[in-house]
C-alpha cells in the first residue's frame, strides 16, 4: 500500500516555478557560471592569446607563479590600502551629505539632484576630468592652487608615486560618495520624528542624537552599503587605468588592474586568469557576509 | 513540355552543372561583403568616401568598414586577436609591423607575394617600404598603406636666441635642452608614460642598443640609456611630470609654451603650427658621434585576414586603399604620408619643413622587432620600467636588464 493511498491523493508534481525559473538560471548559467568555469580552465593553462595552438595544462602553476610574484603583493597591497581609503572616505563624506540632505531648505530637492551626478557619470570620463583637472602644465588645480598661494610651483600629481596614489584615491571618493549619501538619505527618511522629537525634550545634543538614535536606526543600511561598495571598489580598475595606467612604476597597480595588464596588455590570459581568481576568493569572504545579511533580512 | 524532352534538359542541366560552379563561384566572388577593421585618430574622418567610390567601380563588392577604437594599440589588438580566436575576425585590417609577428604565430595572416606581383600599383611604393613591410619568413603579408618618422620638434625662435642651431648629436640635444630649461619652461618634453619607447629608442637604439641576446646591456646600450634618464634625474631638463607624461601630455605642453623640443612625428605638425606658427620647426632626432642613429618608423599597413572567404575581394579594397590618389585621399584622413612616390610628390598637407624633416630621417628609420614580445614591452615592460629609473626605484642599468630579460630571459 502506498502513502498516498494512506493520506489520499498525492499533490502533483508542482513544476511551475521551476519553468518560470529557468530562463533566469539559464542566463545565470551563460553569462556568469561558464564564464567562471572558462576563468577556472584557462588559469590552469600557460594560455597565452596569440599562441593558440599551444596551451599547455600546467596545474597550479600560475598559482605558485603568483606566490612568488612580487608585483602581486605589491598590488595586493596596493588593493587593501586602496579599499580601505576609499570606501571610508566615501562613507564619510556621504554620510555628512545625507545628514544635510536630510535637513529642509528652499533648494534641498535640486541639492538632491545634483549630488548624484558624480555617480551617474561614466567612470572613464571621471578619469579622464581628473587627469585633466591634475595636469602639470594646463591643470585646473595646480592654477587655483598657486593663485591662492597654497603652493609655490605646479605639482605634477599623477608623476610621484604618493601623490598619484592618494590623487586617484581623491577621484574615486568624488565619484563614489553620492551612493552612500543617496542610500543613507533614504535611511534617513524612514526614521521616526516622534524618537527624534523626544530626544529633543529630553535635551540630547545633536551630537547624541546622532550616535544614539540615527546611526542605530540605520546600522542596517550602512552595513549593506559598505558591503556593496567595498565589493564595487574591489574590483574597480577603470579610473586607475585611465589615469596613471598603474603608474608611475607599480605605484598605482592593484590586483585587478594586475589581472587586467596581464590578460590585455601581456596577452597572458592563463596568469591573468589566475590573479582574476585570487581576487575573487578574496572577495568571497565579503560576499559571503553580505549574502547572509541580505538572507537574514529576506528572513524577517 | 513532353516527358523525354523534360528528361534531355534535366540531363544537360546536370551535365553542365560542373561547367557553371566556376561562373556560380565568380558571381559569389563578385557578391562578397568585404568587412575591414580601421581606426583613425580623429573618429570624426570616415572613409565613407573612399568606399563609395570602391564599390561604384566594383558593383557586387560591398565594403563594411569597421572603427575599432585604437586605445593606445592595446584596445586594438585585444579585439583583433579575441576576433580570431573566435573565427570571427574581419577579413582584412589595419595592422602595424610591432604585430606582424603574433599574428603569425596565430596562423592568421594570408601571404600576399602572389597578388602584389600582379598588382599594377607595386612599383608605385618605394623598394625601402616593400622591404620594411616583410616578414621575417621573407614573405609579404602587409600591404604599405601609410607611415610617418618620428623627429624633433623644436622652439626655432628660443635656439635662434640661445645662439644654437638645431641639434644634431646628443651633446648638441642636451646643450640645447639646458638654454631652453628657464623658470616653468623645460628643454625637452619627455614621454615617460604609454608610448614613450619610441622617443627613448633614438637615446639608446640610436647608441647601439639592439634587441638581441646582449643587446640590451652592452656598455654603448648602457651609456644611452644613462643619458636619457640622466636628462630627467641630473640635468633636470624636463617637466616634473616627464614620469606620467603621454602623447597628449607632451603636446599640451609644447603647445603651452612649457617645453622647447619635443619628439614625434608628421601628425602632430598642424595642430603645432595652429597654436605656435613659424616658431616651431623640425629637424632629424639627436645621432650619437658617430653619426648612425635610428628611429621610429611608424607604419601602418593593411592585411588580409587567413581565415577570411573573400580574400581576393579583400586584396581589391586594400589595394585600393593604397594606389596613388586613393592612397593621398587616405592619408589625409589619417593626417600621416602616403606611402606611394607619386602621391608624396604631391603632398600639400603638411608645411614642407616637417615634409622635409620625415624625408631626411628615413635613413636612420627602423622598427621594433618582429617578435611576439615587443608589443608588452611597448605597452608595460618598458614604461614601467622607465617610469622606476626616472622615479630612483631602480637604476638604468637595472632598467636595461629588465628589457633584455624581457626579450632574451
Amino acid at each position: 500500500m502506498t502513502t498516498a493511498s494512506k493520506t489520499g491523493p498525492a499533490p502533483p508534481l508542482v513544476l511551475t516555478p521551476y519553468l518560470f525559473l529557468l530562463p533566469a538560471m539559464l542566463v545565470t548559467l551563460a553569462v556568469v557560471l561558464w564564464p567562471v568555469a572558462e576563468t577556472v580552465w584557462m588559469s590552469l593553462h600557460n594560455f597565452i592569446l596569440f599562441k593558440p595552438r599551444n596551451v599547455p595544462f600546467i596545474g597550479l602553476g600560475n598559482f605558485w607563479r603568483l606566490l612568488n610574484d612580487e608585483v602581486f603583493w605589491l598590488s595586493l597591497g596596493h588593493s587593501l590600502v586602496w579599499i580601505s581609503l576609499v570606501v571610508s572616505l566615501q562613507f564619510a563624506l556621504g554620510l555628512v551629505t545625507a545628514l544635510l540632505l536630510n535637513q529642509s531648505f528652499w533648494w534641498r530637492s535640486l541639492a538632491r539632484s545634483l549630488v548624484i551626478i558624480p555617480w551617474a557619470l561614466p567612470s572613464v570620463i571621471i578619469g579622464l576630468t581628473w587627469t585633466w583637472m591634475y595636469d602639470f602644465n594646463v591643470g585646473v588645480l595646480n592654477d587655483v592652487f598657486v593663485r591662492f598661494g597654497l603652493i609655490d610651483k605646479p605639482v605634477a600629481w599623477l608623476a610621484q608615486p604618493t601623490s598619484a596614489f592618494l590623487s586617484i584615491v581623491v577621484a574615486l571618493i568624488w565619484q563614489g560618495f553620492p551612493f552612500f549619501a543617496v542610500t543613507i538619505l533614504a535611511g534617513l527618511q524612514t526614521i521616526s520624528a516622534e524618537l527624534c522629537e523626544a530626544a529633543d525634550i529630553d535635551g540630547a545634543t545633536r551630537f547624541q542624537r546622532l550616535r544614539f538614535i540615527t546611526l542605530p536606526a540605520i546600522a542596517d543600511v550602512i552595513a549593506t552599503a559598505l558591503l556593496l561598495r567595498t565589493i564595487w571598489v574591489a574590483n574597480s580598475l577603470d579610473v586607475i587605468l585611465v589615469m596613471t595606467g598603474g603608474g608611475p612604476g607599480y605605484s598605482t597597480y592593484t590586483l585587478p588592474l594586475y589581472a587586467f595588464l596581464k590578460a590585455y596588455s601581456g596577452m597572458e590570459f592563463g596568469y591573468g586568469s589566475a590573479l582574476a581568481i585570487m581576487l575573487t576568493l578574496l572577495l568571497l569572504l565579503v560576499v559571503f557576509v553580505y549574502v547572509r545579511r541580505a538572507a537574514k533580512e529576506l528572513d524577517q | 513540355m513532353k516527358r523525354r524532352h523534360f528528361i534531355q534538359a534535366a540531363g544537360a542541366t546536370a551535365l553542365s552543372a560542373p561547367l557553371m560552379a566556376p561562373m556560380v563561384n565568380t558571381a559569389k566572388a563578385q557578391a562578397a561583403t568585404v568587412r575591414w577593421w580601421y581606426h583613425f585618430d580623429n573618429p570624426q574622418n570616415t572613409p565613407n568616401e573612399l568606399i563609395a567610390q570602391f564599390e561604384k567601380e566594383n558593383p557586387g563588392i560591398k565594403i563594411q568598414a569597421e572603427s575599432i577604437p585604437w586605445g593606445g594599440g592595446g584596445d586594438y589588438y585585444n579585439r583583433l586577436f579575441a576576433a580570431i580566436v573566435a573565427k570571427n575576425a574581419p577579413d582584412c585590417a589595419m595592422v602595424k609591423l610591432s604585430s606582424q609577428a603574433q599574428l603569425l604565430e596565430m596562423d592568421a595572416l594570408e601571404p600576399l607575394d602572389g597578388h602584389i606581383k600582379n598588382w599594377a600599383g607595386k612599383a608605385d611604393i618605394s623598394d625601402n617600404i616593400w622591404s620594411v613591410n616583410k616578414a621575417q619568413d621573407g614573405k609579404q603579408y602587409y600591404l604599405p598603406l601609410q607611415y610617418v618618422v618620428l623627429y624633433l620638434y623644436y622652439r626655432a625662435d628660443w635656439l635662434q636666441a640661445a645662439g644654437l642651431q638645431p641639434p644634431k648629436t646628443y651633446e648638441e640635444f642636451l646643450a640645447a635642452a639646458k638654454a631652453m630649461t628657464k623658470g616653468d619652461v623645460s628643454g625637452f618634453g619627455m614621454r615617460g608614460g604609454g608610448g614613450g619607447h619610441d622617443n627613448w629608442a633614438p637615446f639608446v637604439v640610436g647608441n647601439g642598443a639592439t634587441f638581441a641576446k646582449g643587446g640590451m646591456v652592452g656598455e654603448q646600450a648602457l651609456a644611452g640609456n644613462r643619458f636619457y634618464v640622466s636628462l630627467a634625474r641630473d640635468h633636470k631638463v624636463t617637466p616634473a611630470s616627464a614620469a606620467a607624461d603621454g602623447f597628449r601630455q607632451i603636446v599640451d605642453g609644447f603647445k603651452a609654451e612649457r617645453t622647447g623640443m619635443i619628439i614625434h612625428h608628421i601628425g602632430s605638425a598642424n595642430e603645432l603650427v595652429a597654436a605656435l606658427g613659424d616658431k616651431v620647426s623640425a629637424t632629424p632626432v639627436p645621432r650619437p658621434a658617430n653619426g648612425k642613429g635610428w628611429t621610429m618608423f611608424g607604419d601602418e599597413s593593411n592585411a588580409v585576414l587567413s581565415g577570411s572567404k573573400n580574400k581576393d575581394a579583400a586584396f581589391k579594397w586594400i589595394s585600393f586603399l593604397s594606389g596613388s590618389t586613393n592612397n593621398v585621399a587616405f592619408n589625409k584622413l589619417t593626417g600621416q604620408l602616403p606611402v606611394t612616390t607619386s602621391g608624396a610628390s604631391s603632398w600639400t598637407l603638411h608645411p614642407k619643413r616637417f615634409v622635409d624633416a620625415s624625408a631626411a630621417s628615413l635613413p636612420l628609420a627602423g622598427v621594433l622587432p618582429d617578435s611576439p614580445k615587443t608589443a608588452d614591452f611597448a605597452r608595460t615592460v618598458w614604461p614601467t620600467s622607465m617610469q622606476r629609473a626616472l622615479l630612483g626605484q631602480i637604476t638604468p642599468d637595472e632598467m636595461m636588464k629588465t628589457i633584455e630579460a624581457h626579450y632574451n630571459g
